[in-house]
């Protein structure tokens, strides 16, 4: 029987029993629009009210900077948008982000300057930390917003936001970070840390998919992206989703809870797999390695192999991990962000997301290494000879 | 005329074979019955082209098409992937179309698609995920010599309305030894019956009839992208009769093919054609019915999919889709060219078409047209090196 390994944690993760539980009741009996006046309504009400206050409390939060939102990509939108369309008629138009950000913050930088702003990236370095002296170039009194991920999704790499954050607010613009890979790997807190809008999604942590937030620090300028009624203060409109508010909540308490344990127990995984597979595979490159990573993604490109290839040979032996970024019709393109970190193109090919998480455990990371090795050899091997074709399969 | 029998060798219970799945009802069907023989079938859809240019609404290679043949396979239990070969579809294929429309040729891209995309890109992909075999939805049967040695070969597919074998002249020989074409002795109506029974939901899903490049059937548009609108190809020229005598002019010879009557001038005794394009002058050259005919044809790129047969060999050659074959003599072969006389004559031999070779219905292998000659080439002695 086929061992399944999933270490797409990044990608997504299966929604947590207790967070089911938690939102049971609010798709039954207490179904109620929080927008009512009457006992389901205000059932509801209190419902909704509760989870943005545990919410803001895991973020060190006031309960009316939470805004709920469907998730990663609004959030990214509504905060770079929003500022920008608001601080543009005082002359700030421009907007600062990375290259190495999810397609959600470049993209809507990019509509920045569809819409008459301007789009400034500033530069990574090859471990894909960002320049701070170029940033502090950019950095001029036109900028609107400058918008830094804090944990790169694809490989980990983790930027200094509480410096960056500092160094934009000095220089009088907006700062918007998309904690979605961060959330419950670092500690989050903003009484600490001064970033003024942060993005987090409720998939990527045991939630259901379709639920995130975006934290708005008080006196934030922005416009909103929806017109309706005043639910979420006016600022997002439309019936709230109370169920997967709670849900969202209730994983977010979950995670800070074991947030130490679990942030230990995927920190030796990821060791014990990088350091298999530099014993084994000993030319393994592996992305960003010389910057501080969360612990729970590695970005690994063995020479000589193709991830497309990679991905098809491992899901067919029953594990799941990602490449680059997926495109719509599901094939692979080589990853904007190990383009940016300078990697070259047939390394960048090769490059392998693996994701830890809840699911992981000891067993898939001997299984993962054991597999990884064999159609390593094997696509090597192949292409050595390649003249011949050779059919021998490998038995696990 | 050698006979062969259809299906020697195929995969056995357990084989991994590779079914390259358009998101058509052929591929879908050959994925089905493989699966119920028992096999290791993992669907695999070529993406072509980049995601911007995808048209939504086409047959074939579209987001949506992609998405029936991901259905299809959750439907059969299967596997299914997106391989990215965007980039060497557009070297091999896309670059080639656009290069000999500018030459004043008539290409086939879906020729040369299945020569280096499906069954030279997506047979590495096969290697790579372990498949000894991969089957497509052509309608063209695999058969074996009664030679004793197990020789593979190509034949007709058995409905002649249907029949593909000949875009499929170009493949690498080797290649025979691991091809599924599970659909091939069926009929459209047979295979559409036996997505019914399977619950396929591309079942009635309609012919794809164009180039999936191609929207819209409109090749000058792709021709525009690529070349420019003001490229030589593209630009006004001379409109000839065959005697030489300009009676006009065109916007493009790109816009023409060997045997078009379209969009011609009208005025003429009899009707007319345009039978030859002459791309260092820009010249399309007009002529009656008559002055299509061809005796004899250069084709270059030849390849083979059985022992090469000798100079002076009978053979049967169609130089269109749907054409019948014509018997015809092999008169001279050098390298990769051969020169063939036509036993009767043949309209519109078309440069940049494919020339197929057959012996009954074994396809003997192909090449692209050069060019047509208006009178039978001789047998000639091969010329003796120096």
């Amino acid at each position: 029987m086929t061992q399944f390994v999933y270490l797409d944690h990044a990608a997504t993760t299966p929604v947590r029993d207790e967070v089911m539980a938690a939102m049971a009741p609010y798709f039954g009996a207490r179904f109620g629009n929080p927008s009512s006046m009457h006992r389901w309504g205000r059932e509801a009400r209190v419902a909704l009210d509760e989870a943005r206050e545990r919410l803001a409390a895991c973020l060190g939060a006031q309960a009316d900077e939470v805004c709920f939102t469907s998730g990663g990509t609004e959030g990214d939108n509504f905060a770079i948008l929003g500022v920008f369309r608001t601080l543009r008629a005082q002359g700030r138009d421009a907007a600062i982000t990375t290259p190495i950000e999810h397609k959600a913050v470049l993209a809507a930088v990019h509509q920045v300057a569809h819409e008459g702003g301007e789009e400034r990236l500033v530069r990574v370095t090859r471990d894909g930390l960002v320049d701070r002296v170029h940033f502090a170039d950019l950095l001029d009194e036109r900028v609107a917003v400058a918008s830094v991920m804090w944990v790169n999704n694809e490989v980990g790499v983790v930027q200094d936001v509480p410096a960056l954050a500092a160094q934009a607010k000095a220089a009088g613009a907006v700062f918007h970070t998309d904690a979605v890979q961060a959330f419950g790997k670092l500690s989050i807190n903003a009484k600490q840390t001064p970033f003024d809008l942060l993005t987090i999604s409720g998939h990527k942590i045991g939630a259901p998919k379709g639920i995130g937030a975006l934290f708005i620090r008080r006196d934030t300028p922005l416009e909103p992206m929806f017109h309706g009624g005043s639910q979420n203060r006016g600022r997002r409109p439309g019936t709230e989703n109370v169920a997967f508010a709670v849900g969202l909540a209730t994983a977010a308490e979950l995670l800070l809870a074991e947030h130490e344990a679990e942030h230990a127990r995927l920190s030796t995984m990821r060791s014990v797999l990088e350091q298999g597979l530099r014993d084994r595979i000993p030319d393994v490159i592996i992305h960003g390695d010389g910057a501080p990573r969360a612990p729970h993604i590695t970005n690994v490109s063995i020479p000589g192999t193709s991830s497309e290839s990679m991905l098809m040979a491992l899901d067919l032996r029953g594990i799941a991990c990602s490449a680059g970024s997926a495109c719509q019709s599901g094939s692979v393109s080589a990853s904007h962000v190990l383009n940016a970190m300078g990697v070259a193109p047939d390394i960048a090919n090769a490059a392998l997301r693996l994701s830890l998480g809840c699911l992981s455990t000891d067993a898939d990371m001997q299984r993962t290494l054991d597999v990884l090795t064999a159609l390593a050899e094997k696509a090597r091997v192949g292409k050595a000879a390649s003249a011949a074709c050779a059919f021998e399969s490998i038995e696990f | 005329m050698t006979n062969a029998s259809v299906h020697g060798l195929l995969p056995q219970r357990g084989e991994r074979v590779l079914v390259a799945m358009s998101g058509g009802v052929d591929s879908s069907v050959a994925a089905a019955v493989l699966v119920e023989a028992g096999c290791d079938v993992v669907g695999v859809t070529m993406k072509l082209h980049e995601d911007g240019k995808d048209i939504p609404d086409r047959p074939c290679c579209s987001l949506d098409s992609t998405s029936d043949a991901r259905r299809v396979c959750d439907k059969l239990g299967i596997p299914h992937y997106v391989t990215n070969l965007v980039d060497r579809f557009g070297h091999d294929v896309l670059d080639d179309f656009v290069q000999e429309y500018a030459r004043g040729r008539t290409p086939i891209p879906c020729v040369r698609c299945n020569t280096f995309t499906k069954f030279r890109d997506l047979l590495h992909k096969a290697d790579d995920i372990d498949a000894p075999w991969l089957a497509t939805g052509h309608y063209a049967r695999m058969g074996t010599l009664p030679d004793g040695g197990n020789t593979r070969v190509m034949l007709r597919g058995l409905d002649p309305a249907k029949d593909q074998s000949y875009f499929l002249w170009g493949i690498e020989r080797s290649v025979l030894s691991r091809l599924v074409l599970p659909v091939g002795d069926q009929t459209k109506a047979e295979t559409r019956e036996i997505a019914r029974r399977f619950g396929l939901r591309t079942a009635e899903k309609p012919e794809s009839q164009d180039i999936c490049f191609v929207p819209d059937g409109n090749h000058v548009r792709v021709l525009e992208e690529h070349l420019g609108a003001d490229a030589p190809a593209l630009s006004v020229g001379p409109l000839r009769l065959v005697s030489g005598e300009v009676i006009g002019e065109h916007q493009g010879f790109a816009r023409y093919t060997i045997g078009q009557r379209k969009g011609l001038p009208g005025g003429f005794a009899e009707p007319m054609f345009v039978v030859e394009i002459v791309a260092s002058e820009r010249a399309v050259v007009i002529g009656p019915r008559e002055a299509l005919l061809g005796r004899g044809l250069e084709a270059r790129e030849l390849n083979w999919l059985v022992e090469p047969p000798v100079l002076g060999a009978q053979v049967k050659v169609q130089v269109r889709n749907r054409a019948s074959a014509v018997a015809a003599t092999i008169v001279r072969m050098s390298g990769n060219a051969i020169e063939l006389a036509l036993d009767e004559p043949v309209h519109a031999i078309s440069p940049g078409q494919s020339l197929v070779i057959y012996d009954g219905d074994i396809v003997l292998g192909g090449g692209v047209i050069e060019r047509g000659m208006r009178t039978a080439p001789s047998r000639r002695l091969p010329i003796l090196a120096a």
